[in-house]
């Protein structure tokens, strides 16, 4: 019968498992009432010690009365062992409630077996703590999840003026556009480069916010990769500043979208993976240009999007700086001029969601993705009659994970990213026409016949 | 005095629940909150500036108080005594002045002195109380200052209380004190109580992130209680009528406030987390437990992850992502005040009646909240011992409303008291023990301003029968 059976439940949880088995433990474990749970315990026992006197059980008791205390009537509520049950009931002028609170087959020291019991079966049980309790409050609903991180952005919509820290509030509503922009800007100057390109570009066109979504979702893995590529200066600046963007973005993007960004999140990755490098470059680029052009650009931006845009343009800015040691070796190619072109601020906003959206792409698939790796590549080429070995870039599908950031480096010297296919040969043949055997080798170590050749 | 809590209800079940299981349980509803309203906003702080000096806020006080300590005077005194400021006093004419204390201590602290390199001092420890015979009082207006003597306690009172003096000025330039009064009790709000029996448990110092693991199993029992798993069914339906928990501060223990990352070196301390993590985490989960099912108003204290200076801000809803999805929780600043059911409360966490033990002889908590509520100030001695926002427009820690209920946290024992004033007000005192301490809480009755304590205890190795007091 069912009513016997939670009889062997606690028989088992007490003797076999040895278990303590609390009222709430219980009570979670069988899925019952508290009090029903309490008044199984104490069920268990009567049994228990009538079929067998000599039982090894031991039990504690939760005692509830008016105690005179310090010249005050106080409710005291205590948790006491079997052994001094009647001494506390003596002591209470009033009893208000005695039940069983725990059975357990060892005799307990002190009272922290219970805590800890009770906090466990607690912990894992966080989400509907108040399930079985004998008081239910209609007050305490959740907040739902687009409501509760909305809330804030939204009170501070309203009251701009007072609104303290972040100027986040009022600009919420423009990064996804900026954004959207942003990705399809860099799926568009890819357009030429990349086959993988156009396919992406019109999923792209149609599917920007999830895009922005699926990146936003990984806001704290992006902070890791972005540390390494950035250094840990910059990461500061972009991090608050980002990482504010990307919750917004997440409240803003329905769920349907995210299902279908996921798809997407291989061929995102190489677009990423080469738009990372170009925005490497673009950044070395924008260091070599002139000073007006970038304040031109920033003014651009600024007549747009005055306060996000200029945020972003201040961690740009900074990563700049910052970075423009560490990229020294990403040459600007001319290419570059090209892709810059389309639009300004779709720079500063394609940073940040490249960034996510590459790490998106490789924290999302441990799975097989497309790859840059540099290859080794002989062709004949007609105009000189000659062979030519070149190392290039190429797309390659492959399962490794880690974004390698030495490669970006390694052909530096021969200036070869990714990008525009129609601009490589020309550059490969000039620069192989110009210096193919000092560039190659500079990609070699130096070695010590150099010392020799001096002479 | 009717004691016409819980035990007198749930007695008849007490024992209902040793027995075999009964076919349905009774679910008790929680009572709701008839009506709240969180007046706290003269302590909430927006924009903040600490480029000011400090002078304003007392100048903003005086001018705030002068026209009622004006009319206590003249109440007392006689309505044709003549109010003089501190300029215009002539020697040996009887006459009353409004100023501002100023108590002169050679043991306060001061760090001008300890930086001092002519004095060559060594930083003083943190005494109890900073009290000495050789004291002086001074009251000092908005131009001038004079030395009291006479008819006035120097050891009870402390620096930045407004005080009407009584008296006339001697040869040697110090004012002799006949009389003096305070501010007294601000005026009475109308009660709007309720009329069926309705609780707020006031609870404070719950010291999570302690090394010692007391307070945990009774800190559990008291969310059990509150949550209604505790107990037998009277006890229960009891319970529901806990409309309201307010936590006064302290829920971190003074152990999270170490600071030995300073101290040790960098490869020692770089993958510690600080020790108030761990203590939030906590934290977070006990107010899930509690905000499932009830409304909590939790007011941060000494030890919490705010702002030290007074009036303290709301802890933010980002250290507690569990328990800030429901509405039912409230971050509130330190004071706080609110109309609960039509009763006023208004509260600190002890952080003002502890610096006024310092710097005062007096000794207990209960007569130190009594004073602050006569001299019409919460906390005095803010800013001169006790840090506080340099205010300039006005000081809201001036009492302008009398609550009906007027509490402190931390405390180290609970103690409370119900105060008539003469123009019908009816204020209940309140100091809430500190809960990692004395594992005792309040629960307060709204319907009669009736307060009992409610302790609770688990079982140790040596602690049988160490907490049960046989009181007379």
């Amino acid at each position: 019968m069912a009513d016997e059976l939670y009889l062997e439940n606690i028989d088992e949880f007490v003797t076999d498992q040895n278990r303590v088995v609390t009222y709430k433990w219980l009570s979670y474990t069988l899925g019952v009432h508290v009090n029903q749970a309490k008044q199984m315990l104490y069920d268990y026992v009567e049994r228990k010690r009538k079929e067998n006197s000599g039982a090894q059980l031991h039990v504690t008791y939760l005692v509830a009365g008016n105690l005179l205390q310090n010249g005050y009537v106080c409710h005291k509520v205590a948790v006491v062992r079997e052994d001094k049950l009647e001494a506390m009931k003596s002591k209470l002028s009033t009893l208000a409630s005695v039940h069983v609170y725990s059975i357990q087959k060892a005799l307990l020291k002190d009272s922290s077996p219970l805590y800890s019991t009770d906090y466990d079966i607690v912990k894992s049980n966080l989400q509907h703590c108040s399930k079985f309790s004998a008081i239910h409050c209609a007050a305490a609903v959740p907040r739902t999840p687009p409501d509760a991180p909305r809330a804030p952005a939204q009170s501070q919509r309203g009251p701009d003026a007072a609104s303290v820290v972040n100027g986040h509030g009022p600009p919420a509503a423009r990064p996804p556009p900026q954004q959207q922009r942003g990705i399809m800007g860099m799926f568009a100057a890819k357009a030429a480069a990349k086959p993988q390109d156009t396919p992406k570009e019109t999923k792209a066109e149609a599917k920007e916010a999830p895009g922005v979504s699926a990146t936003s979702s990984k806001p704290s893995i992006k902070n890791s990769i972005m540390n390494n590529f950035f250094g840990k200066a910059a990461m500061n600046k972009l991090k608050a500043n980002s990482v504010p963007e990307q919750l917004k973005e997440e409240k803003e993007v329905a769920k349907p979208s995210v299902a279908v960004a996921e798809p997407e999140s291989s061929p995102n990755s190489v677009a990423e993976k080469p738009g990372k490098k170009a925005e490497s470059a673009r950044i070395q680029q924008k260091d070599k240009r002139s000073k007006t052009k970038r304040t031109d650009r920033s003014d651009d931006e600024e007549e747009r999007d005055p306060e996000n845009v200029k945020k972003k343009r201040k961690r740009i800015k900074q990563l700049q700086s910052d970075s423009s040691d560490e990229e020294a070796d990403i040459p600007p190619s001319p290419t570059r001029e090209e892709e810059r072109a389309p639009s300004p601020p779709l720079v500063p906003a394609l940073k940040t969601e490249l960034e996510p959206a590459s790490t998106e792409g490789s924290a999302a698939g441990r799975k097989r993705k497309r790859k840059r790796v540099l290859k080794s590549k002989m062709f004949i080429d007609e105009e000189e009659g000659c062979m030519v070995t070149e190392k290039v870039y190429e797309s390659e599908s492959c399962t490794d994970s880690e974004d390698e950031f030495p490669k970006p480096k390694a052909p530096a010297p021969n200036k070869q990213p990714v990008l525009p296919a129609k601009r490589e040969p020309k550059e490969e043949r000039k620069n192989l026409k110009k210096g193919a055997a000092p560039v190659n080798r500079a990609n070699k170590q130096a070695s010590i016949m150099g010392f020799f050749q001096k002479k | 005095m009717s004691h016409a809590m819980f035990s007198e209800q749930a007695a008849p079940t007490a024992q209902g629940l040793l027995a075999p299981p009964s076919a349905e349980p009774p679910t008790f509803p929680r009572v709701p909150v008839s009506g709240y309203s969180d007046c706290s906003q003269p302590f909430q702080l927006g924009e903040r500036s600490f480029s000011r000096q400090y002078a304003h806020i007392y100048a903003v006080r005086l001018a705030g108080m002068r026209p009622g300590l004006e009319r206590c005077a003249r109440k007392q005194w006689g309505n044709d005594i003549a109010l003089r400021k501190l300029s215009e006093l002539q020697a040996g004419e009887k006459c009353c002045v409004v100023g501002t204390l100023f108590k002169a201590m050679q043991l306060q602290p001061s760090i001008l002195q300890e930086i001092s390199e002519e004095h060559n001092l060594v930083p003083q420890p943190p005494l109890p109380k900073y009290i000495q015979p050789s004291d002086e009082l001074m009251l000092e207006d908005e131009l001038q200052r004079i030395k009291l003597e006479g008819a006035i306690d120097v050891q009870k009172l402390v620096t930045g209380t407004i005080v009407a003096v009584y008296g006339s000025e001697q040869d040697d330039g110090r004012f002799l004190v006949e009389d003096h009064c305070f501010a007294d009790l601000p005026p009475p709000l109308p009660w709007n109580g309720p009329s069926s029996d309705r609780f707020v448990l006031l609870a404070s110092g719950l010291g999570l992130g302690s090394v010692s693991g007391e307070a945990l199993l009774s800190t559990q029992l008291l969310v059990d209680v509150v949550t209604g798993q505790l107990g037998a069914e009277g006890e229960q339906s009891c319970a529901a009528h806990i409309t309201r928990v307010i936590l006064a501060g302290n829920l971190l223990s003074q152990n999270t406030q170490s600071r030995d990352t300073i101290n040790k070196a960098k490869y020692l301390t770089k993958k510690t987390q600080a020790a108030s993590v761990e203590a939030v985490k906590m934290l977070d989960e006990i107010l899930l437990q509690l905000c499932t099912s009830v409304p909590v108003d939790v007011m941060p204290g000494e030890f919490d992850p705010t702002n030290y200076t007074l009036p303290q801000q709301p802890l933010h809803r980002c250290m507690l992502p569990l328990a800030s999805t429901y509405t039912t929780l409230h971050l509130v600043t330190n004071p706080y005040q609110a109309n609960l059911d039509g009763v006023r409360f208004l509260g600190t966490s002890g952080q003002n009646i502890s610096d006024i033990f310092k710097y005062s002889s007096m000794d207990d908590y209960l007569e130190i909240l009594e004073w602050t509520l006569r001299a019409g100030h919460i906390s005095p001695t803010a800013p001169d011992t006790l840090g506080c926002y340099p205010f300039y427009k006005s000081d809201p820690f001036i009492l302008t409303e009398c609550p009906h209920v007027y509490f402190c946290g931390n405390a180290p024992h609970f103690q409370s008291k119900l105060l008539q004033g003469k123009e019908g007000q009816r204020v209940l005192l309140v100091t809430v023990p500190d809960f990692s301490a004395t594992q005792t809480a309040c629960l307060i009755n709204l319907r009669d301003l009736t307060c009992q304590p409610i302790t609770f205890s688990g079982f140790g190795a040596d602690s049988e029968d160490r907490d049960i007091e046989v009181g007379h």
